[in-house]
């Protein structure tokens, strides 16, 4: 029985806390698009999206932020960065779960040309 | 969070230097940069993001931009990688020294190691006073050190590169004495004429074309040493000077040619190409900035033409400005390339498309509108600038079993080495003149005085022949040279006679 969206995010949080990553806020929503979890690390703000799998099926969860994903986090930050008029440096990590196994991937991709 | 260092661009066989800033800054993670660069050093991110982070270094999270200025110049190769990752480490604050005036070039493995770059001796001999010293891949380190008098530091990783700059590590500059860098003194032949089996008068006009500087013709059946001969002759040239190794460096360190860890070029250059090559890969081109040619690549050495009729007629004619200017400007919408093209041509042709026409054993089977057709595809504004043309015909039995007589190439290069000298005595810092083969006009009368004898002779053969004023020319030209091999100074009847006897390559094809 695969994890609900919520309960993994859950799991995600704690992990990032374990990590020494400060929570900024939680599905912040916006028209471009969603994210998961905004902390902060350090002095760099992270945008975090979280992806589960109950298997290891379609190359895991890592594979499942694709382009068209990407584009649609980079929007949302693009917008949670105006809004807030914050002028910290950014980051994305992904955080990818299976069934007992979390997985932190900083710096997973960046804004292309 | 802003740094800058050096770095430097070839453009043909010159260089510029760029400046490479760099600027950190907040906002989302993006990695770009300007100043039109070309497809490999946008790709250049890709490497300098994995050298960074496999060396554990920190990849800045927010946004990268490095500017490689001048802005409207276009930036190609990949020497970029180190001084971009180098700037990014100094905006972080990982490199705590480093100078705006260091002046960098390397590519960047993925794992950080640092590989050698084409074109780095034109950029080093660019270093001025903005330069305080270079930093480059142990590769190219000999390379650098010997055009600029600037520090030169070597190094292999981009580890070693930033822990120099903390003042965590030593490097010994590398350092070249160029007086101690003169040719070897003993030389050493790679092939020698003594191997090739008969054909004297082929060897003589091997002769005189090293020591004028005479574009010579070979035609003979196959097998009859043609290709041989030619690769004698880079050997019997003199040995190159300090000025001309450079020059020829420049134009491999531009092409990429040269061996990591070489120094300096010290040999004659010898290119033997195709017939089959393209008028770009002879005279130069290529996308983006034009690269040098076969021509450019045979400066100050030989370039061999073998089955001259063979080559594309276009490309052929390509060759006659670059002979006659000894350089080639390659002009495109975007820029104009110089490269020097001093070369001596050495070609060889079949007397026929099957190649035995006048053997005496074999007989030949082309007609005469093939022998003809043949004969056409050279033209003869291009054979007029062969001033030398030899017969080299089937080596006899008794030559090819025969004990070996002939003489070797290191006595044949003695004299030549003397008769060039004589040409540089007479022609002092001449720019225009480094050879018998260039003489013309007003100099040509200066140079080339004939005694009574050799004018009579010269006019009465002017008259029995027929010949032409660039035939006529031509000859005291060459008997020039022959003098200087007697080591005559006024030139005689005998030298006339022999140049009479090594026709030129236009008279010689129209003839058979």
């Amino acid at each position: 029985m695969p994890m609900r969206g919520d309960e993994s995010e859950d799991r995600a949080c704690d992990y990032l806390k374990q990590e020494g990553y400060m929570i900024v806020a939680r599905n912040w929503r916006t028209r471009a698009g969603e994210v998961d979890i905004i902390a902060r690390d350090g002095d760099v703000l992270v945008f975090v999206e979280v992806k589960a799998r109950s298997g290891n099926g379609f190359g895991g969860p890592e594979a499942a932020v694709g382009l068209a994903k990407q584009r649609r986090l980079i929007a949302a930050a693009r917008t949670f960065l105006e809004e807030t008029q914050c002028e910290l440096s950014s980051r994305f990590d992904v955080v990818a779960i299976r069934p007992g196994h979390i997985r932190l991937h900083q710096d997973a991709f960046q804004v292309p040309d | 969070m802003f740094a800058r260092v050096l770095s430097g661009v070839v453009l043909g066989i010159d260089a510029r230097l760029i400046e490479i800033q760099c600027d950190v800054s907040g906002g989302l993670p993006a990695f770009n940069i300007v100043g039109l660069p070309e497809k490999e050093v946008s790709e250049s991110r890709e490497r300098i993001r994995s050298a960074i982070k496999n060396l554990k270094f920190s990849f800045p999270a927010g946004r990268i931009t490095a500017n490689l200025a001048p802005a409207d110049l276009k930036k190609e190769g990949v020497g970029f990688d180190l001084p971009i990752a180098i700037a990014i480490l100094m905006a972080t604050g990982q490199i705590a020294g480093g100078s705006r005036r260091t002046l960098l070039l390397g590519e960047l493995a993925l794992n950080g190691e640092v590989r050698g770059v084409r074109g780095v001796l034109p950029i080093a001999l660019q270093t001025g006073s903005e330069v305080d010293g270079l930093i480059v891949s142990a590769d190219n380190g000999l390379e650098a050190a010997i055009a600029t008098d600037k520090p030169v530091f070597p190094v292999k990783t981009l580890a070693e590169a930033q822990r120099f700059l903390n003042h965590e590590i030593d490097i010994a500059p590398i350092t070249v004495d160029p007086s101690a860098l003169h040719a070897p003194t003993r030389r050493t032949f790679r092939h020698d004429l003594a191997e090739v089996r008969g054909q004297q008068q082929a060897k003589r006009a091997l002769e005189v074309a090293a020591a004028g500087g005479h574009n010579l013709l070979m035609i003979g059946p196959p097998g009859s040493g043609k290709s041989l001969l030619a690769r004698c002759m880079p050997d019997l040239l003199p040995a190159l000077s300090f000025g001309e190794a450079l020059e020829v460096t420049r134009i491999y360190s531009t092409a990429g040619l040269l061996e990591p860890g070489a120094s300096l070029v010290w040999r004659r250059p010898y290119r033997a190409p195709h017939h089959t090559i393209s008028y770009a890969g002879m005279v130069g081109g290529g996308h983006g900035i034009p690269g040098p040619g076969e021509i450019s690549l045979a400066h100050h050495g030989v370039l061999f033409l073998d089955e001259l009729p063979e080559f594309d007629r276009s490309v052929l004619e390509t060759l006659r400005q670059p002979l006659e200017d000894r350089s080639i400007l390659i002009s495109r919408a975007s820029i104009s390339v110089r490269y020097p093209s001093a070369f001596t041509l050495v070609a060889a042709m079949n007397p026929c498309p099957c190649g035995f026409l006048g053997d005496p054993v074999q007989a030949c089977k082309c007609s005469m509108q093939d022998i003809r057709r043949y004969r056409r595809r050279l033209s003869g504004p291009f054979l007029d600038r062969i001033d030398l043309c030899v017969e080299v015909p089937r080596v006899p039995a008794d030559d090819l079993f025969g004990a070996r007589t002939a003489e070797s190439s290191s006595v044949v290069a003695q004299r030549v080495t003397w008769a060039r000298e004589a040409q540089w005595a007479r022609m002092g810092d001449d720019d225009a003149c480094h050879s018998n083969a260039q003489l013309d006009g007003e100099r040509l009368d200066t140079v080339c005085m004939l005694n009574e004898d050799a004018q009579l002779l010269l006019r009465r053969a002017v008259a029995r022949f027929g010949l032409s004023a660039r035939a006529h020319v031509r000859i005291r030209r060459v008997a020039r040279t022959i003098a200087d091999l007697a080591r005559a100074d006024v030139i005689q009847a005998e030298h006339v006679a022999e140049a009479i006897g090594l026709r030129t390559a236009g008279d010689a094809v129209s003839d058979f």
